[in-house]
């Protein structure tokens, strides 16, 4: 269990990037020695239109901070239209939390090409920063991954 | 219990001076079911590649994690290697701990970490990892053609010069589609007809070559390599294994309706062969026409017939066969402006002809002989008007696109009048001239110094004063209104796809976009492939071109299918989706969402309790599945499921993340 | 002149036994009467006899249309009496192709609502689907308010916002009879009995019952026919339709008006997209 509170708390940030655009971005941002704060971690799906809402939950569920869902412009998917249900699911996932009490820049989606690295890095240390602020995620997360969190 | 190897690469110092990487091979020999985990300075090298595979032996490992940079970069060359082994190539994970992560920090204690986090979800995913094994599926050797235009005519020859067979569908009795109808090709100004039809003689002489005229796409089923095709052949009324094409049949029919090849210009009888070119040269009767088969009275023809060949009871048929690859060439059609534009007269004035009327006006075997006459009177036109943009670049008219061709036959038929009718006046009103091409700045200069005169400015009236067509329009640039009085008006109407496209495109699962023009894979890289395996396209399906365009475009679509065809097999990739039948409910969901059809509902025996039943499941065509997992989504159930990254491995790897 | 209470009850007593009496159909399912007066309960009648037992009052109010789920391979057609909201709860499963038209037939019952609180916003009280209908058609009412409980909510805190659903999920005994009632809760399967896959913890806590409650709420929210049934059989009187409410006051919002378990329903909102949707991911 890692200490939360005090200063040095670095929250925990996923993010679910499609191979195709966002995760080459975020190859390209590698390449070009871009920095950017070190707690986001990325998992690879083929296409941002795999990332079930589910997943979201539980990510959030076992103490992430914070989820980012990143895919290819609309018009761009590898995949023709995978990224027009994505747009879908995702705003309406991003309301109903929401509306349970989980502020809105905890889950985020967002368009990166494979082109894009600086939107990448930018994107990322942007989330990273408003995560920050807001501070652990003790709302969604089981109780033995927050520290104090009433149960 | 799962036996699995890390093995950390340094990368040089790529990533080892960012990331510790022996605290993270520490890390990793903690994580459950890790058996061995060790680093080494450049995994990817021959003795990288040799030492994991001996740690394989060693320490009877059953899968591995690799980290390294991006998989991006290294996840094939590991698989190849993991072939060498008794490891399924797809046990494999790979932590990008390089451009993720070493890479783009600095503080070197974070960085570590990051790396561990990444190298304990790629723990936990190849915990879950399955063998998988590509599959291969046969690849038959034909290729259909939808379309006999130019496109399509041109994709046919390369690729049965190739050795294929190939079949073309065309719509009409015969190919040869546009270009046929045009007089003369800009800027050479050489003569359509005689540069297309010996490639149409050729399409129908070329023994790898069939064509099926007055046929249409009914169906399509299957995927790259294994098409089943049904296709409509529409009643001909004449049996063409028995015909000669002599043609008496035509000049003794009695009924004259407006030809569709001269576009309204002349006439043609009810048993026709649509112009002298055709190919093939067989007439055909139009039922919708002919007094035998509406009204049961004539039967001229087959009379006169020496031969037996007609049979007023003939059927539309269906045949199905199979094919590997499908090329689109469905070409264009022009918009029907006197809908669009009620202030041109809205079709009323016989004078305000299209450019596509103008070309067989002046046609030479037109129906004026290539006299440039008024429809209306025969009279020989002196003051022309040409309008550009028309349907095109007018988002009122809601047609925001460029048309492309318009302003090179503008300039033309400008050259044209200007040349054949002494004393001839041509006022050309344009928006902006664009003519990218080779040679063809310089023949708009040249058409200038004809004497054309370019007005910059729309068109907004046309109305008729005695003999005269009067066009009112501004000149933007002297920004004033002009008028003037025109005894023909041309239209450069714009190129929409064809009617049917949205049904042909619907029938491929091919996308099409806002204005109907089909979809590329890629803009840029690729121009001829659609988003379906198998299915490529060329021609004005795609956008409005010119013929150098579509001709090179039919010859970069040629050679895809015989890239495609030149193998007897294809490998699948194995990280596709697959439903588990028990648990589906058939709601149909994933059918909707999949952009690649790849989806149906079969009926499959099952039980309910201890009754035999017929249930109603979801099915992937693993030819058709590119992995893009959005039904897995989709599935409520979960019972829909994508390889290599199934939800049982991505919830493992969030659930590694948070611990 | 509109029928009386007992006149719709003979009626489908009618109707029951003519639908019996074609061989076609193994059993009608309405309501029946139970020892206490102002409870009735779902009745299955198989016979001539039995459908004497079908009766027509305000307290018929479980919903019948799931019941037909219960063999979802039948080998003769069920008869169903259908008001306004079950016809809706039948144009769902047809929608879904859990159910086959040609195995139901459908004896739409024009209602005037029940003493069932949901019934003061119906806005279907004439069936959309039916074979035979009993009583006039009725003008429909616009429910204003369908939204005005979920647009208050919204203008919460995030913490008020939380408190409040905590304590629901705090009450919630992950007991499932929202989603045995719910007509769009037709899988074959559930996820949440997938405990292989591990969707979902078998716990009841806040967290899990969170977790469940959502992705419900996600799982039906874009095929919501606004019954009322999950509340109605929540033992612990969850408000849980405020959540699918919420999702299609969304799907109004942004994808345009949008009422499921109508005859022509389109595709489900996920299931599908437009190029115009509105994007707020750029």
């Amino acid at each position: 269990m890692s200490v939360k509170t005090n200063e040095n708390w670095e929250p925990k940030i996923l993010a679910f990037c499609c191979n195709w655009c966002t995760y080459t971005g975020a190859d390209l941002a590698g390449l070009n020695r871009m920095k950017y704060p070190e707690n986001v971690r990325v998992i690879r799906v083929p296409c941002s239109s795999r990332v079930n809402p589910q997943f979201i939950l539980r990510a959030f569920q076992k103490g992430c901070d914070g989820v980012l869902v990143c895919g290819c412009h609309p018009g761009d998917c590898h995949y023709a239209t995978g990224n027009y249900f994505t747009r879908r699911r995702f705003m309406l996932m991003q309301r109903l939390l929401e509306y349970n009490g989980i502020d809105p820049k905890r889950f985020q989606a967002k368009w990166i090409s494979g082109s894009e690295a600086a939107k990448f890095r930018d994107t990322v240390t942007k989330v990273s920063a408003e995560i920050k602020a807001l501070g652990p995620n003790t709302k969604f997360a089981e109780p033995h991954f927050t520290e104090g969190g009433d149960k | 219990m799962a036996r699995i190897g890390v093995f950390i690469c340094h990368c040089g110092t790529n990533i080892a001076a960012t990331v510790d990487v022996e605290a993270v091979a520490a890390a990793a020999r903690e994580f459950p079911n890790v058996a061995f985990a060790t680093t080494y300075k450049y995994m990817c090298s021959e003795p990288g590649q040799a030492m994991i595979k001996e740690s394989i032996e060693d320490y009877n490992l059953d899968r591995i994690v690799i980290a390294s940079c991006s998989p991006r970069m290294h996840e094939l060359t590991f698989r190849k290697m993991l072939k060498g082994t008794k490891i399924n190539p797809y046990m494999l994970e790979i932590a990008n701990i390089r451009e993720q992560c070493a890479w783009v920090h600095t503080d070197r204690a974070k960085a570590t970490e990051k790396a561990i986090d990444h190298v304990k979800m790629a723990v936990a995913k190849v915990g879950k990892d399955k063998p998988l094994t590509t599959s291969t599926i046969p690849i038959t050797k034909r290729a259909l053609v939808i379309g006999g235009g130019i496109a399509g005519i041109q994709a046919a020859l390369d690729i049965a010069d190739a050795g294929f067979d190939v079949t073309i569908v065309e719509k009409e009795p015969s190919i040869g589609g546009h270009m046929v109808m045009l007089d003369k090709t800009f800027p050479t100004m050489d003569c359509s007809a005689c540069i297309s039809t010996p490639k149409m003689v050729d399409a129908g002489a070329h023994p790898n070559i069939t064509l099926k005229t007055s046929c249409e796409v009914e169906k399509v089923e299957g995927y790259v390599g294994n098409f089943e095709v049904t296709i409509k052949e529409k009643a001909k009324y004449v049996n063409h294994d028995l015909c000669t094409g002599c043609g008496l049949c035509q000049t003794k029919c009695p009924t004259k309706v407006p030809s569709e090849f001269n576009q309204g210009i002349g006439t043609r009888p009810a048993i026709y062969i649509p112009f002298a070119q055709a190919v093939p040269s067989k007439p055909v009767i139009d039922p919708t026409c002919c007094l035998k088969l509406t009204k049961d009275k004539c039967g001229i023809c087959e009379k006169v017939c020496p031969l037996q060949a007609i049979n007023y009871k003939d059927e539309t048929k269906y045949t199905t066969e199979k094919y590997g690859a499908i090329v689109v060439a469905t070409g264009y059609e022009l918009v029907d402006w006197a809908k669009m534009y009620p202030e041109y007269g809205g079709g009323k004035y016989a004078d305000v002809i299209t450019g596509l009327q103008f070309e067989r006006l002046v046609n030479a075997s037109g129906p004026t002989e290539g006299h440039i006459v008024r429809p209306s009177d025969g009279k020989e036109p002196k003051d022309v008007v040409i309008v550009k943009c028309v349907g095109s670049r007018d988002q009122n008219k809601g047609k925001s696109y460029c048309s492309r061709a318009c302003c090179m036959y503008s300039a033309k038929h400008a050259h044209q009048i200007l040349d054949k009718i002494p004393g001839s006046n041509v006022y050309i009103f344009y928006m902006d001239v664009r003519t990218p091409g080779k040679g063809y700045e310089e023949f708009y200069d040249n058409t200038r110094a004809d004497g054309a005169q370019y007005i910059r400015g729309r068109v907004s009236k046309i109305f008729k004063e005695g003999d005269k067509l009067i066009c009112k329009g501004e000149d933007t640039l002297l920004g004033k209104q002009v008028t003037v009085e025109a005894d023909m008006v041309i239209l450069a109407t714009a190129m929409e796809p064809a009617a049917n496209i949205a049904d042909v495109a619907g029938k491929l699962g091919i996308s099409i976009d806002s204005d109907r023009w089909v979809t590329e894979a890629h803009p840029k890289l690729r121009p001829v492939e659609t988003q379906t395996g198998g299915v490529f396209l060329c021609g004005t399906c795609q956008g409005p071109k010119d013929i150098p365009d579509t001709v090179a475009q039919a010859g970069a679509a040629a050679a895809k299918v015989m890239a495609l065809l030149n193998h007897d097999e294809m490998e699948t990739s194995p990280m596709i989706s697959s439903v588990d039948q028990t648990k589906c409910s058939g709601c149909g969901y994933c059918v909707e969402v999949c952009p690649y059809k790849a989806i149906s509902l079969i009926q499959v025996p099952g039980r309910d309790g201890n009754r035999k039943v017929t249930k109603t499941v979801a099915d992937v065509n693993s030819g058709l599945c590119q992995g893009c997992g959005c039904c897995a989504a989709t599935c409520r159930t979960g019972c829909i499921d994508l390889k290599g990254y199934t939800n049982e491995q991505i919830l493992k790897e969030v659930d590694a993340l948070c611990q | 002149m509109a029928l009386s209470e007992k006149d719709i009850e003979l009626k489908i007593r009618e109707e029951a036994k003519k639908a019996l009496a074609t061989g076609e159909v193994s059993c009608v399912i309405g309501w029946t009467t139970t020892r206490f007066p102002d409870k009735m309960k779902p009745f299955f009648a198989e016979t001539e006899a039995e459908c004497d037992e079908l009766v027509w009052n305000k307290y018929c109010i479980n919903g019948t249309a799931k019941y037909a789920l219960d063999d979802r391979y039948p080998s003769k057609k069920f008869a169903i009496i259908a008001r306004g909201c079950d016809s809706r709860a039948i144009n769902r499963m047809l929608k879904d192709k859990q159910l086959l038209r040609e195995n139901l037939y459908i004896i739409g019952v024009v209602c005037d609502g029940k003493e069932n609180p949901i019934c003061e916003e119906c806005q279907h009280k004439n069936p959309l689907t039916y074979d035979v209908l009993i009583g006039e058609p009725v003008p429909e009412q616009i429910d204003e308010k369908r939204f005005a409980e979920v647009e208050a909510f919204e203008k919460l805190s995030p913490d008020e916002k939380y408190e409040y659903w905590a304590k629901q999920y705090d009450k919630c005994i992950h007991c499932y009879a929202c989603r045995n009632a719910c007509p769009a809760c037709n899988c074959v399967e559930c996820y949440a009995d997938q405990y292989r896959t591990g969707w979902q913890g078998k716990a009841s806590d806040r967290i899990q019952n969170q977790v469940y409650g959502l992705t419900r709420a996600f799982h039906v929210g874009d095929r919501c026919i606004e019954c009322g049934e999950c509340e109605r059989v929540c033992p612990m009187g969850l408000p849980i339709m405020r959540q699918t409410r919420k999702m299609l006051k969304d799907i109004n919002d942004l994808f345009g008006d949008y009422e499921c378990g109508m005859p022509d329903d389109a595709m489900p909102v996920l299931g599908g997209y437009t190029l115009a949707d509105p994007d707020e991911f750029m």
